[in-house]
């Protein structure tokens, strides 16, 4: 996506060139401050995270219920009527546009704007999860298998490849199904089958050989630079080096992968909650509310069309405040997730 | 004196008549005309309409087979029933009657031993199959070492009870030892390891139709073998359609309360689009709606509107439930189990079933012998729940706050059930979370002694119109730590008391033993074993080309074809 608004060139020139007391970071900021769109999409996801962080309030205070209460048998009061949640014929309201069911109910008579809300949470929580492992296993094993080369090498760029090689949707789907039934259970480590945890593991895993390639790649070429062969010369040991030396030099590209794997790790976990194979219920996604909404199309095209919104302006946001961050910090770097 | 007696039969004749027509308005008011007329006592096969003609039925799922000894699924049975007569067969009748063994191609109900042990039929005579040649007994014994060789899938309704079936079955043996044939007189003598009350339902499967001897021991769907009935299949197209056609054998033959059929011909189509198909029907571009499918809600209030003279909500016998393990917390306690009864809206699911549920609490369901017709042991049928009676329940077993995991399936709207049922515990006070899993790895998932699951769904659709198939579920013998299917794993003597004579009650003297099932029945109500919601609800939906109120549903084999006929 071609961000908009691009500086004139003298501008660029004056941005660009090196000036005293300026660090790349700082640099990095003044450049992503002139970059109006990017900076209204990622306040626009700000809004996003802050509004289904007040889920809890919203819930209690206007809407008083909770994500997973049925009211298939209820009746609510509209506009001077008496309605029922969910009809005989099993149709649920639309829209009321008050505290209650505002944005209507689904088939089991739950309030979609309070799911909305708590699914948008759990999207979120799934994301940022998955995007924390990916990033912290794939600087890991990039960095090592890019520094020693030779066997660690060979043995993980072979395991990546073997992640790699299976279709990521293909292969969410298939440890999203199996975990989700018996969960996780690693001696220490061990999670629920209906656990939040379940899915933002899958996806994180299932990213790390999109993130630890290119990393692999870019240590491989900084290991041959001159400040590392005189960091060797003075005695540091790899792990010194590795810390000290290269990762401050990945610290630009692991921020611009950030935005980039965070918008693919929600979008992957919509695609496996929608499947089944994500988020169990009755916990809600956007995924699942549109899957929950399927059904029901014709006479409540609102179950699916609203969390459809929200996760296509969650998406839009980080990914273009994303192409922002990293034109305005490695404007050279062509960074992108292939599928 | 004569005029006097013309005045008060014309009297008489103008009050019949509009009694009549109260009686119809009525009757017309409720879009489930049909349905209540069913349960009250079945219509009649022969219509008004025309003979002959050709209707094309959608079907939403291709048949599991078309050849009778292998097919399992309703979408097959709904054709082989009236290609293939077996021994016995249902009467051709909606409701409860449409539950009523006839001899089929016997020439009488079996006659049974003193000890319940020997079936004893006897063949009608110069019965033809639909390629004209003679049916002789010893088809019989062969067509069912056709089933077992061809591994049909209720083929243990024959290996447990037929001597020697399972030698059989297990390659020990070359024959049935049980099954006696002599194609002089027809005869046809089985016998049986233990009493089976229901074998004479068992003999009314089209898997234990008659098909020549000599048969090709393999699945001959694609070309299906010939039998005696109605109609026989033609021009099949795997997984797309298949044709049936008029036997023009069988109307000779003068089988007594099998229908002949009216139509000459009827093209069977699979449509997987559930929405396509549905609308076709409503359009007149197609004759019959498959009723294992759902009509989308979407469609449902236009179907109401502009069809409501073709479309009927049937109920067929069947028992959707909850079950409640009792040899575990919580629901090793009574007052727990009453709690959920209570507690618990029966309503909500008639709701979250697009209103084809009919709400039930218990086990027996309508049209089985021995269902109980009086008020719930807990809770109402279509009432409110009393939460805080169920909280009072719960409070009073000690064990409020208890953790109790959900089984439940993906497909709608069972899950829709399973995320209503745990919300509801949770408002009783239970801790209650859900376990969704794969449709296909469900029941064996539960049904293994590893998973021993607190709760869950559970349904069950008749095998066939007896109680004993419905009580098989409440059976202590059907604890089985792989494939059980006492998901409750009741273990009650009272149970196993009753079962024991009325398991072995033939299936033609069920009437004498109604009483005594209707109390078990009431009895497992009481003790709350299970969380019974309601019976299944099917559409029966037809274009307005076909006289609908002729047409029989019929409880076991849904759409009759053999009674459609065009207007």
């Amino acid at each position: 996506m071609a961000t908009a608004q691009a500086p004139s060139a003298a501008e660029t020139s004056a941005a660009d060139a090196p000036r005293a007391g300026i660090g790349p970071y700082k640099l990095g900021a003044i450049r992503l401050r002139r970059n109006k769109v990017a900076l209204a999409f990622g306040a626009l996801f700000v809004v996003i995270v802050v509004l289904c962080l007040l889920a809890p309030v919203y819930a209690k205070q206007v809407a008083h219920t909770t994500p997973n209460e049925n009211h298939v048998t209820d009746q609510i009061r509209v506009g001077g009527k008496l309605r029922d949640v969910v009809s005989p014929e099993g149709v649920p309201i639309g829209p009321t546009w008050h505290g209650r069911f505002l944005l209507g109910a689904d088939q089991n008579g739950r309030d979609v704007a309070v799911r909305l809300l708590y699914g948008g949470r759990n999207s979120l929580e799934i994301g940022l999860i998955a995007t924390l492992i990916t990033v912290v296993f794939a600087t890991i094993i990039g960095t090592v298998a890019g520094y020693f080369r030779g066997g660690a090498d060979a043995v993980l760029s072979r395991g990546l490849d073997l992640i790699w090689a299976y279709p990521a949707v293909l292969l969410g789907i298939a440890l999203g199904t199996s975990l989700a039934l018996g969960g996780i259970n690693l001696g220490l480590f061990k999670l629920q089958g209906n656990s939040l945890m379940v899915p933002a593991v899958i996806i994180g895993v299932v990213y790390i050989p999109y993130m630890a390639k290119p990393m692999r790649g870019q240590v491989l070429t900084l290991r041959e630079k001159e400040f590392i062969d005189a960091a060797r010369v003075q005695g540091f040991g790899p792990l010194h080096i590795m810390r000290s030396e290269i990762l401050p030099n990945l610290a630009s590209t692991i921020l611009v992968f950030v935005p980039l794997i965070l918008a693919n790790a929600i979008l992957l976990e919509a695609g496996l909650s929608y499947l089944g194979a994500g988020v169990q219920p009755p916990n809600p996604s956007w995924g699942t509310m549109i899957s929950d909404g399927i059904r029901l199309i014709p006479s409540g095209i609102h179950l699916t069309f609203v969390p459809g919104i929200m996760l296509v302006l969650c998406v839009l946001g980080i990914n273009v405040f994303g192409d922002g961050a990293r034109d305005a910090l490695d404007p050279r770097a062509k960074v992108r997730l292939e599928h | 004196m004569r005029k006097s007696s013309r005045a008060t039969g014309l009297l008489a004749a103008v009050c019949v008549l509009l009694l009549a027509l109260v009686v119809s308005a009525c009757g017309g008011s409720s879009n489930d005309s049909k349905s209540s007329s069913s349960s009250g006592g079945g219509s009649s096969a022969s219509g008004t309409g025309k003979e002959g003609g050709t209707i094309t039925a959608l079907l939403g799922t291709a048949p599991d087979y078309l050849d009778p000894h292998e097919g399992y699924t309703t979408q097959s049975a709904e054709t082989t029933w009236i290609v293939y007569t077996p021994l016995l067969t249902y009467r051709h009748e909606e409701g409860q009657p449409g539950g009523e063994l006839i001899p089929g191609l016997a020439q009488a109900l079996p006659d049974i031993s003193s000890n319940g042990n020997t079936y004893t039929l006897t063949l009608r005579k110069n019965l033809k199959y639909s390629n004209g040649k003679p049916v002789k007994a010893s088809d019989f014994a062969y067509s069912v070492q056709r089933m077992l060789k061809l591994n049909w899938g209720g083929k243990s309704f024959v290996t447990s009870y037929v001597k020697g079936a399972t030698a059989f079955d297990q390659g020990k043996a070359k024959s049935i030892s049980g099954i006696k044939t002599d194609d002089a007189s027809g005869k046809i003598t089985i016998t049986l390891e233990k009493p089976y009350g229901a074998f004479a339902n068992v003999l009314a499967f089209p898997a234990l139709a008659l098909v020549p001897s000599g048969t090709p021991m393999k699945n001959l769907s694609n070309d299906p073998p010939p039998g005696v009935g109605p109609y026989m299949i033609t021009d099949v197209t795997p997984n797309r359609g298949w044709t049936l056609k008029k036997n023009p054998s069988f109307a000779g033959l003068k089988i007594p309360d099998i229908p002949t059929g009216h139509l000459d011909q009827i093209n069977a189509k699979v449509i997987s689009n559930t929405q396509s198909e549905a609308q076709q029907v409503l359009n007149n571009q197609a004759d019959v709606f498959d009723p294992g499918d759902t009509i989308p809600p979407s469609l449902l209030p236009q179907i109401n509107s502009t069809a409501k003279d073709r479309f009927a909500k049937q109920t067929i016998p069947s028992t959707f439930y909850m079950f409640l393990n009792v040899t575990k917390p919580p629901f090793n306690n009574a007052l727990a189990r009453q709690a959920v009864n209570v507690g618990v809206d029966r309503r909500a699911f008639q709701r979250l079933a697009s209103g084809f549920l009919l709400p039930e609490c218990y086990f027996l369901p309508q049209g089985i012998t021995g269902h109980p017709t009086g008020d719930c042991a807990y809770g109402t049928k279509d009432g409110a729940a009393d939460l805080a009676k169920a909280k009072q329940l719960l409070q009073k077993s000690g064990q409020a706050g208890a953790k109790v995991t959900v089984w439940g399936q993906q497909r709608e709207p069972r899950k829709e059930y399973v995320d209503y049922y745990t919300s509801q515990l949770n408002k009783i006070g239970f801790k209650a979370t859900e376990k969704i899993i794969a449709d296909e790895t469900y029941f064996p998932t539960i049904g293994n002694a590893k998973t021993d699951p607190q709760t869950g769904f559970a349904d069950w659709i008749q095998d066939f119109p007896n109680p004993s198939d419905f009580y098989l579920l409440l059976n202590a013998s059907a604890i089985q730590p792989t494939n059980n299917q006492n998901f409750s794993k009741v273990r009650d003597p009272h149970i196993q008391q009753e079962l024991k004579t009325l398991d072995a009650t033939p299936a033609s003297k069920l009437d004498s033993v109604a009483d005594r099932w209707q109390a078990l029945d009431e009895y497992v109500g009481k003790k709350a074993y299970v969380f019974v919601y309601g019976s299944e609800q099917v559409p029966q939906f037809f274009s307005n080309k076909l006289d609908f109120e002729s047409a029989v549903f019929h409880p076991t084999y849904f759409n009759d074809w053999s009674t459609l006929q065009l207007k």
